[in-house]
């Protein structure tokens, strides 16, 4: 089962079905402007119920835009943000849990005070809020502070009270811009768990990142944007299928440009007597292995499968060009 | 568990615009700002009613020494000067030059010397009037005995006139004057206090970006109207404190019976506070909204400032004469109003029909700026960084 399978299979069960979709949240054709800088172009992708989004991009690409207006707190020039098929209200903004980019809490109240505070805000009761408070300060070890002031707190466990109040009254879905960004690898493991667990519960869940191995590995699907357009999106296995192949050929001995006669093949490295070659989209690569096998024994015949990061460089590189 | 204020939020969901007005009023009830303001404006006036009342009781007696024969007069001068509201202390002095020496150096108010039926008074630079009468009429008394008149006819010849008062008059002028200049510093005061605190209130949750987090989850419009409702109540408190205060140091003083330290005066100077703290607050709050620091505040605000430093000097411009022309216009315009009408309202009769102009246009002016605030707040909430221009912020 891919993880794409998986993600529409857990979607089947949950609220994506209560209109016969399971896209939940739509972000469709968005555009913004700032002045004569294009901020974003037509951006469109959507957030399964149960999935964990992972949102990439180069530092200004639009990610932090993009999530703005998904959330309802900046206006789009153009296009149109559905929740459960329907343009996002007010109401249905409100159940979405959010942690900005530049963060952002009130620093001299305390933390359990303040995450009750901000459940209250997104309608809870008081009780309600306080257990919920202190219960997620509870899950990040933070129980001992929670009458500390804010500002007392390392910037570590500062993020983790940002996490806790996106999470705190319960959301129906998860935008977090940067959750990542300055944790200890303890902490990411937290709150990967985290984030992995609210969207095995049903709760589509869209993050940020420029962690690009933690995207790979945690992601069910992947959404690169580039100078505010989408230029691809899917699972990373989707991505790699639109992506060229690459090969690692040993042949000890061999010498010379053996491989020149193969149409559609470029060497990348040479690591010895093993050599790395990219393969543009439809070449045969039993061709390729043909021409080495009439070259001398050949060792190792490896296919390799390029990691997000590099799908990252590749896609931003055509995007550039 | 736990005995902290947010632990009583119990089981019901409260409006939005409760709980950001909880959260500011709770916030500053427990800061030190709050505390030591209010011990430090309520012993102010509590001070100045204390002192007037030193001032105008005059309950510091006059000091007055006979010497040589004039000190057979001592206890007709105490009887004729207690007839007279005139408050004394006498003594013997022994030695004239030692007399005058004490005068001079102020331990001594008045040195009586001579014969008790021809006394000389002898004073530093004045002797208050009726001291001196006090002092001619027991030395009258001493000439009529010395006259061979028996004690009785002397003290029927000497009896005063007595006075029915139909009409008392009001020596009370400077004591209204006292009053409408109190009024007018402590209203500007908190005005400014709770003004600026609106304007750093809003600059803070730009400044620390929750204003993102929050705007997520609440209408611009109500968070503005949870904190100016907060932060108006803790000042309408604090105003209250002051008042009781002052209420109270009146009644046991008895410096004054004037109607603008009465409960009726004090309801209508928490009422003025109230117009003119939603007045500024909202107006603090539109021009804050344009900056995302707290350093860039005092330079945002300053058109405003200058407008309450104005009422501020209009006060004293008005004080002197609070039904002329000068002070009857400024009160009626709604920047100065709330503090202008409260110190003529102090200071003396107002007719009812400026009062209520007054608060209608305040009241007109609110709404309007109420109108100008959401629409600027809500347009510059979210724009973090460089300061947002005035028209970019107004078109939106």
């Amino acid at each position: 089962m891919t993880p794409d399978e998986r993600g529409t299979a857990r979607a089947s069960g949950n609220r994506g079905e209560m209109n016969g979709d399971a896209r939940v949240l739509e972000v469709d054709g968005i555009s913004k402007r700032y002045g004569d800088l294009v901020a974003l172009e037509n951006l469109t992708f959507d957030v399964r119920a149960g999935e964990l989004f992972g949102f990439v991009g180069r530092n200004g690409a639009g990610k932090t835009t993009t999530m703005r207006i998904a959330l309802g707190v900046l206006a789009p020039d153009a296009g149109v943000v559905r929740w459960l098929g329907v343009p996002l209200t007010f109401e249905a903004r409100r159940r979405i849990g959010y942690m900005p980019e530049e963060r952002g809490l009130y620093p001299k109240m305390h933390v359990a005070e303040q995450l009750a505070y901000l459940g209250e805000l997104h309608g809870m009761t008081g009780a309600d809020a306080r257990d919920s408070a202190l219960g997620w300060l509870d899950r990040f070890g933070l129980a001992d502070r929670r009458d500390a002031e804010l500002q007392a707190l390392s910037l570590g466990n500062q993020q983790r009270v940002q996490l806790a109040a996106a999470l705190v009254f319960g959301p129906d879905a998860l935008v977090l811009d940067e959750p990542f960004a300055g944790l200890d690898p303890v902490a990411v493991d937290v709150m990967a768990g985290v984030l992995r667990e609210q969207a095995d519960a049903g709760v589509p869940v869209i993050f940020s990142s420029h962690e690009l191995e933690l995207v790979e590995r945690l992601c069910d699907r992947v959404g690169i944007v580039e100078r505010g357009r989408m230029v691809a999106c899917g699972t990373v296995d989707e991505l790699r299928a639109g992506g060229q192949e690459r090969r690692w050929i040993d042949i000890p001995g061999a010498s010379g440009d053996w491989e020149a006669g193969v149409p559609g093949v470029r060497l990348l490295q040479t690591d010895g007597s093993r050599r790395l070659f990219e393969l543009d989209r439809g070449v045969d690569d039993q061709a390729l292995l043909q021409a080495a096998l009439a070259t001398g024994p050949v060792r190792a015949f490896e296919r390799v499968e390029p990691s997000l990061g590099e799908l990252f460089r590749t896609v931003i590189g055509e995007a550039g060009a | 568990m736990n005995a902290r204020p947010w632990s009583l939020g119990g089981t019901r969901r409260l409006p939005t615009t409760v709980l950001v007005a909880r959260r500011e009023a709770l916030m500053r009830l427990r800061s030190r700002v709050f505390i030591g303001g209010t011990t430090v404006m309520t012993v102010l006036v509590l001070v100045g009613i204390v002192a007037a009342s030193l001032l105008a009781g005059k309950t510091t007696p006059v000091r007055v020494g006979f010497s040589g024969g004039s000190q057979a007069l001592e206890r007709t001068f105490t009887a004729s000067a207690a007839a007279l509201g005139a408050k004394v202390t006498v003594s013997d002095i022994a030695d004239v030059t030692a007399g005058e020496a004490q005068v001079t150096a102020g331990t001594l108010d008045v040195l009586v010397t001579g014969s008790a039926t021809a006394p000389t008074a002898v004073v530093k630079a004045a002797i208050p009037s009726n001291v001196e009468s006090a002092l001619y009429l027991a030395s009258e008394a001493a000439r009529l005995s010395d006259a061979g008149l028996p004690p009785a006819a002397v003290t029927s010849a000497m009896a005063l006139v007595p006075v029915q008062i139909l009409q008392p008059s009001t020596p009370k002028d400077t004591q209204n004057l006292f009053a409408g200049l109190a009024v007018g510093i402590v209203l500007w005061i908190a005005l400014g206090i709770y003004g600026s605190q609106v304007a750093q209130g809003v600059v803070e949750e730009k400044a620390t970006r929750i204003m993102e987090i929050l705007l997520a989850t609440i209408r611009p419009s109500r968070l503005l109207a949870g904190k100016v409702i907060g932060i108006g109540l803790v000042g309408l408190l604090q105003l209250t404190i002051v008042g009781a205060a002052a209420l109270v140091a009146v009644q046991v003083t008895n410096v004054a019976a004037i109607p603008a330290l009465g409960v009726a005066g004090i309801l209508g100077d928490l009422f003025w506070f109230m117009l003119g703290f939603l007045f500024y607050a909202t107006a603090y709050s539109a021009v804050a909204a344009l900056v995302s620091r707290q350093e860039e505040v005092q330079s945002a605000i300053a058109p405003m400032s200058i407008l309450q430093i104005a009422g501020y000097l209009l006060v004293y411009a008005a004080l002197p004469n609070p039904s002329g022309p000068l002070a009857t216009v400024c009160s009626l315009l709604p920047p100065f109003a709330p503090i202008l009408m409260a110190v003529r309202m102090a200071s003396s009769e107002v007719p009812v029909w400026q009062v209520g102009l007054a608060a209608a246009l305040t009241i007109a002016s609110i709404v309007g700026l109420t109108w100008l605030a959401g629409r600027m707040y809500t347009n510059a909430a979210m724009r973090i960084g460089t300061r947002v221009r005035f028209m970019d912020a107004f078109r939106g």
